[in-house]
């Protein structure tokens, strides 16, 4: 097995999980109890990564942080260096990529809160950041988890997009799904197999753990 | 303080609720059919629904004002809200729901009033159960107790006797009595229970479409809207 990729692509899926947690659930609070009627736009935004061919995104992503554009520009006088195919590229894209599977189960658990409950914290004197961290996050604290862990295991078994903004460098941008693409062309099948059953069980695993808590503790008791 | 209420707004029912009053402290029952506008008015006086045209005062405290542009938000307005299906947070036991409005207080404060009060409403010996762990009569008796504690400058309640049986009625309404004695603050207490109405109300508001249409003492109000329907 190709433990050096496992490792980056680990690194890779922990670092997009922590930034779309920061990003992601103020994106879904928004989402969910904004009253704009153009938020569908917004939410067509977060969700195109779900229908978008991964190139497709890929591509962009690439013209987006290449040496011509304003963030490339930008990061190369920072650095030094150019940002697509490093390290950093792949969280910017892979943190796109993911966004759907950030927002959507945290704005789903959201979504279920009763809204009275919203309106009781606030005649009782609570402002709504407050509101937010004592009723809405525990009570949507099994979508959060499920976010969580879908971004994840969504962001360890990238391909198309990792492949055309980070290449496929060791160590530095070949994560752990180019790599069994790698074994697969050098007819190395048995290697490919290992890599490949391990992200098999790992997605497996992963989405049982979202179904066994995506199921509601709360449900029914509202008002009880 | 008075509640001072003038507002206007249309609803969907197709009739516009257009109401001018003041209420002084004590029980003011706001009494009528299902439709007829009084949650409504209950939740625009909270800042839960923004009226079209008015203006609603405590005192001289202004809560909302579309001339001036004021609306204070819910959270500043010192408006307690017992809702009819109480609302209470399903999370938190009972006297984590008691304490969740005093966080601005010190701990030892905050259990000592949710001590006192649940005392007063015999309910100190569930306050370590969530709302699904205890009865219909001692939920009712902690979602009053979690608006009460706060010391709102007015109460609002909008059917909160309405899914219990008449002998847990009669204790909670025995208990809002002698807190009403105790604090005297302006209560509207919505019901279109003439028991209710009975028992409770010094005076009490009849809204039919959106529109006040009797204004007096139960006796006078209640047996006249009876008469009529």
């Amino acid at each position: 097995m190709d433990w050096t990729a496992i490792a980056l692509s680990i690194r890779l899926a922990t670092i997009v999980s922590l930034v779309l947690l920061v990003l992601g659930v103020p994106i879904a609070y928004w989402l969910t109890f904004s009253p704009r009627r153009w938020k569908f736009l917004v939410e067509a935004v977060v969700a195109l990564p779900l229908v978008l061919p991964p190139t497709v995104l890929g591509f962009y992503v690439l013209v987006g942080l290449g040496t011509r554009s304003p963030i490339g520009r930008a990061w190369t006088a920072w650095t030094g260096h150019g940002l697509a195919f490093t390290f950093e590229a792949l969280v910017i894209a892979s943190t796109l990529y993911s966004l759907p599977f950030a927002v959507q189960p945290v704005a789903s658990a959201f979504a279920q809160i009763d809204r009275t409950l919203l309106e009781a914290s606030a005649t009782l004197g609570v402002g709504r950041l407050e509101t937010f961290l004592r009723i809405i996050v525990p009570m949507s604290i099994q979508g959060i988890c499920a976010g969580l862990i879908l971004t994840f295991a969504h962001t360890l078994g990238e391909f198309g997009v990792v492949l055309m903004v980070g290449g496929n460098l060791p160590g530095i941008t070949r994560t752990v799904s180019i790599s069994i693409y790698d074994e697969v062309q050098s007819l190395n099948f048995s290697a490919a197999n290992q890599t490949a059953l391990t992200l098999l069980v790992f997605s497996f695993v992963a989405l049982a753990a979202v179904n066994a808590m995506t199921r509601r503790p709360w449900a029914g008791l509202h008002g009880a | 303080m008075n509640l001072s209420v003038r507002l206007r707004l249309r609803l969907s029912g197709g009739f516009t609720l257009d109401v001018d009053f003041t209420a002084t402290p004590g029980v003011t029952i706001v009494f009528g059919e299902s439709g007829s506008g009084k949650t409504t008015l209950l939740r625009s006086i909270a800042g839960l629904t923004r009226p079209e045209h008015g203006r609603v005062t405590i005192g001289d405290r202004v809560l909302y004002d579309s001339v001036r542009g004021t609306s204070v938000d819910p959270s500043l307005r010192r408006v307690g809200f017992v809702f009819q299906d109480l609302a209470l947070f399903p999370h938190l036991s009972a006297a984590q729901n008691i304490e969740y409005g005093l966080d601005k207080l010190d701990r030892d404060e905050r259990r000592r009033r949710t001590a006192e009060i649940a005392r007063s409403f015999d309910i100190a010996d569930v306050l370590g159960r969530r709302p699904k762990q205890i009865s219909g009569g001692e939920r009712q008796r902690v979602g009053l107790a979690r608006t009460l504690v706060t010391n709102p400058d007015v109460l609002l309640l909008d059917e909160p006797l309405s899914a219990l049986d008449r002998k847990t009625q009669s204790r909670i309404m025995s208990d809002l009595q002698r807190w009403n004695a105790e604090h005297q603050i302006p209560i509207l207490y919505v019901t279109h229970s003439t028991r209710e109405a009975f028992a409770l109300g010094d005076r009490v508001l009849v809204l039919d479409e959106g529109a006040i249409v009797a204004d007096g003492t139960p006796d006078q109000v209640i047996g006249q809207w009876a008469h009529e329907h």
